[in-house]
């Protein structure tokens, strides 16, 4: 109500003369619908991505539920036999699951000990005249297209390694994670600076005060005090690893298997990403192998999601501490 | 001591940040500068006259009259390969002197049946003919220099026989003749060698100069043409002038690659001295130039990406990123304004800031997965349009992937205003919506623009959400929004790894996937612009 008079009381005093200061009954009733009207409006559309979100997991779910009432999850969650194509086909994505774990792991050894250090550098090292050219470089390699990415592993990346390393094939889960860590660095690097950056002034000068030195003062108070936002940060750079597709579709070889030994890099894996990508497009609408494709989405989706939620408490439990520092 | 190695360790931690970024910034370089140094070859390279009748053949570009006069140039070069390989092949090619013998043969049986001779001797001419026939295919197929030269003088004996004058029988002495001139070079023993070299030779040099001036032209645009390009042609030069081999170095070791000189598979025939009056005359064969091919980026592709350019993949790209800003841009700043001007942190206001965050974080495969299963299967046909990928419902996938960043771009432009702005405007009696419209907005249309900026680059690059819902690797220029395109992204994926034939012109691969790069960093690089100017205004400096 109020703020609908206050719409009105400009044009009524300016030809004061002409109109009376009151509102007519119709006027306040116009301004006071009006008013939630609009606001509805904005309402309903800013839902829309409430609705994308619920429209996204119920027909992502709809079309796995026939897979799941015909064929058991524990199969599909622990059998490493992937042949939807086959005369009694089976769908075990216990070895997609694992190349997708695989590479991701793999990446973010490489790239969390790279990201933190370069977040150190970021918050506590350079001068801000530095920082601000260093920065906008870190956002140009989150800008790069996942398909460039991808093009690099296949044409730079994998002739050099064949060539080079001597490994039998040039796109191997190697190949893979190594490109994944070099596109997840700029959201590790990013969040975890913001996080260090949190952290505060006077817990820095307290430990300087103290005779600590630079390195003492960083792993002795600034990421202690910073963790979890680090390990957001690392979980986020886990998400979009998890979550990539193109790369890991080009880089990865797609040979459905797990790693034997384990720790062998060298050899090609599948990802749920790449299984995804790469069967859509040779199965019939509505076939055990599309809704099986769907079902691997599922499992995509709800591992995200999770990752998402666990990420979100801890961005917000360190956005209510620095609240509290200050 | 003890503080000394404290400082150490202190320094050494230093420099080891400084490296780190050292090395973020290297691989940067490292990703980036092949892909656009090679890309921009595409471009910026040296053309042939065989690239000049390519255009012209294809795109209709260029002055007729010169390059008729060109071809004619090069061609006067070029006759002296093609003769040298006709003259040796007479004395080579088994197969197709026997087969020139049997149609003489036959031709000369077609004759006598016309001429009404008494059957006795339509007999022994008919005999005759085959024994000459007879005597040149055992020289033909002869290793023996003796053999040939008296199944040769045994031909020639029958040449002046007036029965034979002026019949098909002359095709045997002159081919009889031109037989013996060629075999005296060549040493019969390597036959079988030198048939596979020349066949070998033969195609490198189709792929150099293009199909010979009087062959019928191929059916596809790929063989119509030599090499377009200088470097190209340096490439099958080197190809044509040596030759690799696999040989054991060592018994028990691995086989070691040398390069050998491909004369000398014919040393002492004529056509070893071919090989340096093809390396000395190549660019006469050729005429290379400097070319600026700007119409790269318009020009449309033969299949493969064999010749052309990028054309109707950058409109595609263009396409699909407009009109899914079309959709996102209004959606994003609407919430924005909601989330940030007209709500107070509620359940709600939560719930939907949840569903933001979980938006940006599904996969991109996923929304590929539900631009599938939504927009072309459900919401499409749902309004009467047909069920099948289009650009429609491959902008509407891509408009949910980028809201997260419109709305968390715009809501953070919007937030930056500052506060005193607004409450000057309430305060001279403006409503809320007049405020927002009138001073909010203009003031956080910078940032507003930043955000639908990297939003443009983030919908360009995605590949996985328009593989099942709109984009094709080949296919023809969309009319409407309800056919399916094609894109830079999935353009540089399919041939990377797709396109075996794109897999010979890896500066076809590298303009495409540099376009696509260049179309983004542009515009990250304005983005930040704009941002910078943004945060210099606010701040006032």
């Amino acid at each position: 109500m109020i703020n609908a008079n206050l719409n009105q009381v400009p044009e009524a005093t300016a030809d004061a003369g002409s109109q009376p200061l009151l509102l007519t009954y119709s006027q306040d009733i116009r301004g006071f619908l009006s008013f939630h009207i609009g606001r509805t409006a904005l309402f309903i559309v800013t839902c829309t991505s409430v609705l994308s979100v619920l429209l996204i997991f119920s027909f992502i779910f709809i079309e796995a539920l026939p897979f799941l009432a015909k064929f058991s999850l524990l199969e599909f969650l622990t059998s490493k036999a992937w042949y939807p194509e086959a005369q009694s086909p089976q769908f075990g994505a216990l070895a997609l699951i694992v190349g997708s774990i695989y590479v991701t792991v793999t990446a973010m050894i490489f790239s969390v000990p790279v990201g933190i250090f370069a977040a150190i550098f970021l918050s506590d090292i350079v001068s801000f005249e530095i920082r601000n050219i260093v920065k906008p470089v870190i956002e140009l390699l989150a800008a790069i297209p996942s398909v460039a990415y991808g093009f690099f592993a296949v044409m730079v990346m994998a002739p050099w390694m064949q060539q080079k390393l001597g490994f039998s094939t040039g796109v191997n889960a190697l190949n893979a994670s190594f490109v994944l860590a070099v596109m997840a660095l700029p959201t590790i690097i990013s969040v975890a600076e913001d996080s260090m950056s949190a952290a505060g002034r006077e817990l820095r000068e307290a430990s300087y005060g103290l005779g600590a030195t630079r390195v003492e003062t960083m792993f002795k108070v600034v990421i202690p005090s910073a963790h979890s936002g680090i390990i957001a940060a690392v979980i986020l750079g886990m998400m979009r690893a998890i979550g990539e597709t193109m790369v890991v579709w080009m880089a990865s070889g797609n040979a459905s298997q797990i790693p034997h030994p384990w720790w062998d890099l060298s050899q090609s894996i599948r990802t749920m990403t790449a299984t995804i990508a790469g069967d859509m497009g040779e199965t019939a609408k509505g076939s055990n192998h599309y809704r099986a494709l769907f079902t691997v989405g599922l499992l995509l989706l709800v591992m995200t999601l999770c990752l998402n939620i666990v990420s979100e408490y801890l961005l917000s439990r360190t956005a209510k501490k620095s609240g509290k520092s200050k | 001591m003890r503080i000394f190695l404290r400082t150490i360790f202190d320094k050494t931690f230093t420099i080891m940040t400084y490296l780190v970024v050292l090395m973020i910034v290297a691989l940067l370089v490292i990703i980036l500068g092949p892909m656009l140094s090679r890309g921009l070859s595409a471009v910026i390279f040296k053309d042939t006259i065989e690239f000049r009748k390519m255009q012209f053949a294809l795109y209709n570009r260029g002055n007729q009259s010169r390059i008729l006069q060109e071809t004619k140039e090069t061609n006067a070069f070029r006759q002296k390969i093609y003769q040298t390989i006709d003259k040796f092949k007479q004395g080579i090619d088994t197969e197709a002197l026997t087969e020139k013998v049997r149609k003489i043969y036959r031709e000369f049986g077609q004759q006598l049946r016309y001429k009404e001779l008494p059957p006795e001797q339509f007999t022994i001419l008919r005999t005759q003919a085959k024994e000459i026939r007879d005597k040149l295919e055992t020289a033909f197929a002869s290793q023996d220099k003796s053999e040939i030269a008296s199944c040769i003088n045994n031909v020639m004996q029958y040449r002046d026989d007036q029965r034979f004058k002026d019949t098909a029988a002359d095709g045997f002495f002159k081919l009889a003749l031109e037989f013996k001139n060629s075999v005296e070079k060549i040493d019969l023993s390597k036959h079988y060698l030198y048939v596979k070299s020349l066949q070998e030779l033969e195609s490198l040099i189709t792929e150099l100069l293009g199909p010979r001036p009087d062959e019928p032209l191929p059916s596809t645009a790929m063989n119509q043409f030599g090499a377009t390009r200088w470097d190209i042609a340096q490439r099958i030069l080197d190809k044509i002038l040596w030759t690799e081999q696999w040989v054991e170095h060592k018994p028990n070791e691995l086989l070691v690659k040398i390069k050998a000189l491909r004369a000398e598979q014919f040393a002492g025939t004529d056509i070893e001295p071919l090989f340096s009056y093809i390396k000395d005359n190549i660019e006469e064969m050729l005429k290379p130039k400097a070319k600026f091919y700007w119409q790269y980026f318009i020009d449309d592709s033969t299949p493969g990406h064999y010749f052309g350019g990028v054309g109707p993949e950058i409109l595609g790209t263009l396409l699909l990123t407009l009109l899914s800003m079309l959709f996102a841009v209004p959606i994003g700043i609407i919430a924005a304004a909601y989330l940030t001007e007209c709500s107070s942190e509620n359940l709600i206001i939560k719930i939907i800031r949840m569903c933001i965050n979980t938006l940006a974080g599904v996969p991109s495969i996923v929304f590929g997965l539900f631009g599938l299963s939504f927009f072309v299967l459900f919401f499409l046909p749902l309004l009467g349009f047909p069920s099948k990928p289009c650009i429609l419902a491959a902008s509407l996938t891509l408009a949910i992937l980028t809201l997260p960043v419109m709305i968390r771009a715009s809501e953070e432009a919007i937030r930056s205003v500052p506060q005193t702005y607004k409450e000057a405007s309430l305060a001279l009696g403006a409503g809320k919506f007049k405020t927002f419209m009138k001073v909010t907005m203009p003031a956080a249309l910078p940032g507003i623009l930043t955000g639908i900026i990297l939003s443009l680059s983030r919908v360009a690059g995605e590949t996985a959400p328009v593989l099942f819902t709109g984009a094709v690797a080949l296919g023809p220029m969309p009319s409407s929004i309800f056919h399916s395109t094609r894109t830079l992204s999935y353009g540089s994926y399919d041939m990377a790894v797709g396109d075996r034939i794109a897999m010979m012109v890896p500066h076809n691969q590298y303009g495409m996937v540099a376009t696509l790069v260049i179309l983004i960093l542009c515009l990250n690089i304005m983005a930040i612009v704009v941002r910078s100017r943004m945060f210099r205004k606010l701040h006032g400096h």
